[in-house]
C-alpha cells in the first residue's frame, strides 16, 4: 500500500454515464487482486476532503518499456466522479492503494457464478477474467458472468468473457428482467459458488438465494469511506450477529451469508 | 537568520515534553498501526488515540460518514474495543513508537472515565490523557459533560486526583481536557476545566451538523446528525483558541480544519502551544509532516528560534 501520483494513460466513455480510466501502476507495488480497491483524490486541495473509492477492473503487467497499468470503470454520479471524467490522458491522479481484502478462490469443482449490476461491473469483469484462467487450469468449472442493466444503451463497450449473460429490465437486449430473476431460473450444473457486486437490493436478493441453496457467497460491499485503512471506523457494515466490520480492511469482499442485508437497504 | 538545527520545536504540556508541536487528532489515526505504512509515526509531535471507553462499543448504525462542502460529517459513536482490549491489543504497538502517546478517554458516566484513568495509571508507555467531554455522537455522556461547567470541574478534579495517586511517572501524566465548540460560552467551560486542575485544553472537537439526501428525502447519516470536521471548521477553531487562550493560564492545543502549515500557524498565532491534524490525514496522510516542515520554514523566515514564541508575533 502506498500513496502515489499516477499518470493517466487512457480515459474513455464505455456507456452512457460510464467511463474507463487506466493509469500507470508503480513498479514497486504488487498487482492488485480482483475485489481490492484504491481511493483517489477527486478535486482540489480542500474539497472534497473524502477520497473516492473504486475497485480495479483490470491490471496489465506492461513490459518492453511499457509501464504496468491498472484500470477501473466508474459511473459519473456526483462532483467527485464528474471531476475524474473531465481529466485527460497525461494528467495525474493521486492514488492510495491497493487496499482491502479481495475475492477468495471458489471451491474445487464448483461453478463460479458472478452477478453484477451498475457500478459492480468493473470488479466482476476482473474476477471473471481471472477465474477463466483458473477454469482452464482445472481449478473450477468455467465461470458464468451475469450482468444486469436497465436498458441496452447502458451495456458497456468492454471485452466480456465468453458466455457472459446480459439481462435488461426492458428486454432491449438479452434476458428480459433483473439479473436476480435470471439467476433464479439458472441451473449451474455444478455446486454454485456465488460472487456479487452491485446495488444493495441486488446484493440482498443474491444473499437470500445463497441462503436458500446453502451456497457460498462472496459479496463486494459498498460503504462510505474516510481513511480506507481501518483507522476511522467510518465504513462500518452490520453483520447478522449485530457486530460491525470495517468494509475497507475486513472487506470490501466479505462472506455475504454473514451480512445483515436489511441494514444496508 | 536562524539555522534549522538550532530551532527549538519542543512544547511543554504539564510535565510532558512534546518533541514538536504537530500531533495527529483522536479518531482520525486509529491506534497508530493503521497509518504506519504511509508515514513515519515516530516523527509526530504526539499521537492522540481513538477514544477508549471502559467497555467495548460497537458504535452507531451505518452510514456513519457524509461528504460536506470542504468537510465531512462523522457519527462513529466512539466505536472502540474497550479499555482491556486496548491494553492487550493496541498498547504493545504504541509502546514501540518514538512519539508521545496520549490516550483519548471517553465515557457515559463519571465513574466510566475514572475507572479508565485509574486502570491506565498502572500501564507504562503512555504520555498523558485527553479527556473527551465533547463527543457529539453519543446519546449519554460525551457532550453532555462538556456543556455544564459544574460537571466539568467536578469530573476533572476527580480524574486529576486519581492521576496524582498513580504509581511512579504515571502520577505526572498531563490531563488534557478536550472541549466542545457546541456551547454558548466556551470560556466558561475552559475556566471550569482549569479550576478542576486540568494541565491543558484541546480545542476543538467537531460541530454538530446534518446532511439531507434530497432524492431519498432523509438524512444521509443513520443517526441523523454527526460531527463536522475538515477545512470548513478552521476559522471556528481559530476563534475558539484565540478566546480560550486568553481566558485561561494553562496551555491550549489547537485543532480543527488544519490541512497545511499556514492553517497550523493561524492556531499558533492565536495562542495555541501545539496543534493536531485530523481529517486532512484522510485526504493526504503526509499532512502532519508537511505542516511541521512549513512551521520550521516560517520560524526561519521570521527569525523565531523557539516555537513557543510564535504566539508573541500576533
Ligand atoms: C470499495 C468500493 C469500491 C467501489 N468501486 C466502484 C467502481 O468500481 N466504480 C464506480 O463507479 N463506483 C465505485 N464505488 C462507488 C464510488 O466510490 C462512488 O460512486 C463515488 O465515490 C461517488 O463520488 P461522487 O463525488 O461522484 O458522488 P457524490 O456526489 O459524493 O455522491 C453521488 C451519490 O453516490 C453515493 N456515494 C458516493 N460515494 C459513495 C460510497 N463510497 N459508497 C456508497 N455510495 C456512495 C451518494 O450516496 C450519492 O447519492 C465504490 C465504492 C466502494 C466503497
Ligand atoms: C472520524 C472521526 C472520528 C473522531 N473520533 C474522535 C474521538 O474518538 N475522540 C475525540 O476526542 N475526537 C474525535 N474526533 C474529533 C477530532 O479529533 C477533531 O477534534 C475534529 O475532527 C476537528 O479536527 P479536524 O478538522 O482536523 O478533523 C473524530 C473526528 C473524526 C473525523
Ligand atoms: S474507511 Fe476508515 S476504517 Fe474503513
Amino acid at each position: 500500500m502506498k500513496r502515489f501520483d499516477a499518470r493517466i494513460t487512457a480515459l474513455r466513455s464505455v456507456a452512457t454515464g460510464y467511463r474507463e480510466l487506466r493509469y500507470e501502476w508503480p513498479a514497486d507495488l504488487p498487482p492488485p487482486s480482483p475485489g481490492r480497491f484504491f481511493t483517489v483524490r477527486a478535486g482540489g486541495r480542500y474539497d472534497p476532503v473524502l477520497r473516492r473509492p473504486f475497485a480495479f477492473s483490470a491490471w496489465s503487467p506492461g513490459g518492453a518499456g511499457e509501464p504496468a497499468e491498472a484500470s477501473f470503470i466508474f459511473q459519473v454520479r456526483g462532483r467527485g466522479t464528474r471531476y475524474l471524467a473531465e481529466l485527460d490522458t497525461g494528467d495525474t491522479i493521486d492514488v492510495l492503494g491497493p487496499l482491502g481484502t479481495g475475492f477468495g478462490k471458489p471451491r474445487r469443482g464448483s461453478r463460479p457464478v458472478l452477478v453484477a449490476g451498475g457500478i459492480g461491473l468493473g470488479p466482476m469483469l476482473y474476477l471473471a477474467n481471472a477465474l477463466s484462467i483458473d477454469a482452464r487450469d482445472g481449478l473450477c468449472e468455467a465461470p458464468v458472468l451475469a450482468l444486469g442493466f436497465r436498458t441496452a444503451s447502458l451495456i458497456p463497450d468492454v471485452a466480456m468473457p465468453e458466455g457472459t449473460v446480459i439481462c435488461t429490465d426492458d428486454g432491449s437486449a438479452g434476458y428480459r428482467g433483473t439479473v436476480t430473476g435470471w439467476l433464479e431460473g439458472y441451473d449451474p450444473g455444478a455446486p454454485p459458488y456465488l460472487y456479487a457486486c452491485g446495488p444493495s437490493a441486488m446484493m440482498a436478493a443474491v444473499g437470500a438465494m445463497a441462503a436458500a441453496r446453502r451456497a457460498p457467497y462472496e459479496a463486494a460491499l459498498e460503504q462510505w469511506m474516510a481513511c480506507g485503512v481501518g483507522a476511522c471506523a467510518g465504513c462500518a457494515v452490520r453483520l447478522r450477529t449485530g457486530q460491525y466490520i470495517k468494509a475497507c480492511v475486513d472487506g470490501p469482499v466479505y462472506d455475504g451469508n454473514l451480512v445483515d442485508w436489511g441494514a444496508m437497504l | 537568520m536562524t539555522q534549522t538545527d538550532k530551532l527549538d520545536l519542543s512544547v511543554q504540556i504539564g510535565s510532558l515534553t512534546l518533541p514538536n508541536p504537530v500531533g495527529v487528532a483522536s479518531g482520525t489515526f486509529g491506534y497508530g498501526e493503521e497509518y504506519a505504512p504511509l508515514l513515519d509515526v515516530n516523527t509526530l509531535g504526539a499521537l492522540y488515540t481513538k477514544a477508549v471507553t471502559l467497555e467495548p462499543r460497537a458504535g452507531n448504525p451505518a452510514p456513519r460518514l457524509a461528504d460536506t462542502p470542504a468537510g465531512m460529517l462523522n457519527s462513529i459513536g466512539l466505536a472502540n474495543p474497550g479499555m482491556e482490549a486496548f491494553i492487550t491489543d493496541k498498547l504493545p504497538f504504541l509502546r514501540t513508537l518514538g512519539c508521545p502517546v496520549i490516550v483519548n478517554v471517553a465515557g457515559s458516566t463519571e465513574d466510566d472515565y475514572a475507572l479508565v484513568v485509574e486502570r491506565l495509571g498502572s500501564e507504562d508507555g503512555l504520555g498523558g490523557y485527553e479527556i473527551n467531554i465533547s463527543c457529539p455522537n453519543v446519546a449519554h455522556g460525551g457532550m453532555a459533560f462538556g456543556t455544564d461547567p459544574a460537571l466539568v470541574e467536578r469530573l476533572v478534579k476527580r480524574l486529576v486526583s486519581i492521576r496524582d495517586r498513580a504509581p511512579g511517572a504515571a502520577s505526572r501524566r498531563p490531563v488534557i481536557v478536550k472541549l466542545s465548540p457546541n456551547v454558548t460560552d466556551i470560556g466558561l467551560i475552559a475556566r471550569a476545566a482549569e479550576a478542576g486542575g486540568a494541565d491543558a485544553l484541546s480545542c476543538i472537537n467537531t460541530l454538530v451538523g446534518m446532511v439531507i439526501d434530497t432524492k431519498r428525502k432523509r438524512p444521509v447519516l443513520a443517526r441523523g446528525t454527526g460531527g463536522l470536521s475538515g477545512p470548513a471548521v478552521l476559522p471556528v477553531g481559530v476563534a475558539v483558541v484565540y478566546k480560550v487562550s486568553r481566558a485561561v493560564a494553562i496551555p491550549v492545543i489547537g485543532l480543527g480544519g488544519i490541512s497545511c502549515a499556514d492553517d497550523a500557524l493561524q492556531y499558533l498565532l492565536a495562542g495555541a502551544v501545539a496543534v493536531q491534524v485530523g481529517t486532512a490525514i484522510f485526504s493526504r496522510p503526509e499532512t502532519p509532516l508537511e505542516v511541521l516542515g512549513g512551521i520550521r520554514d516560517f520560524m526561519e523566515r521570521e527569525g523565531v528560534s523557539e516555537v513557543r514564541c510564535i504566539r508573541e508575533l500576533l
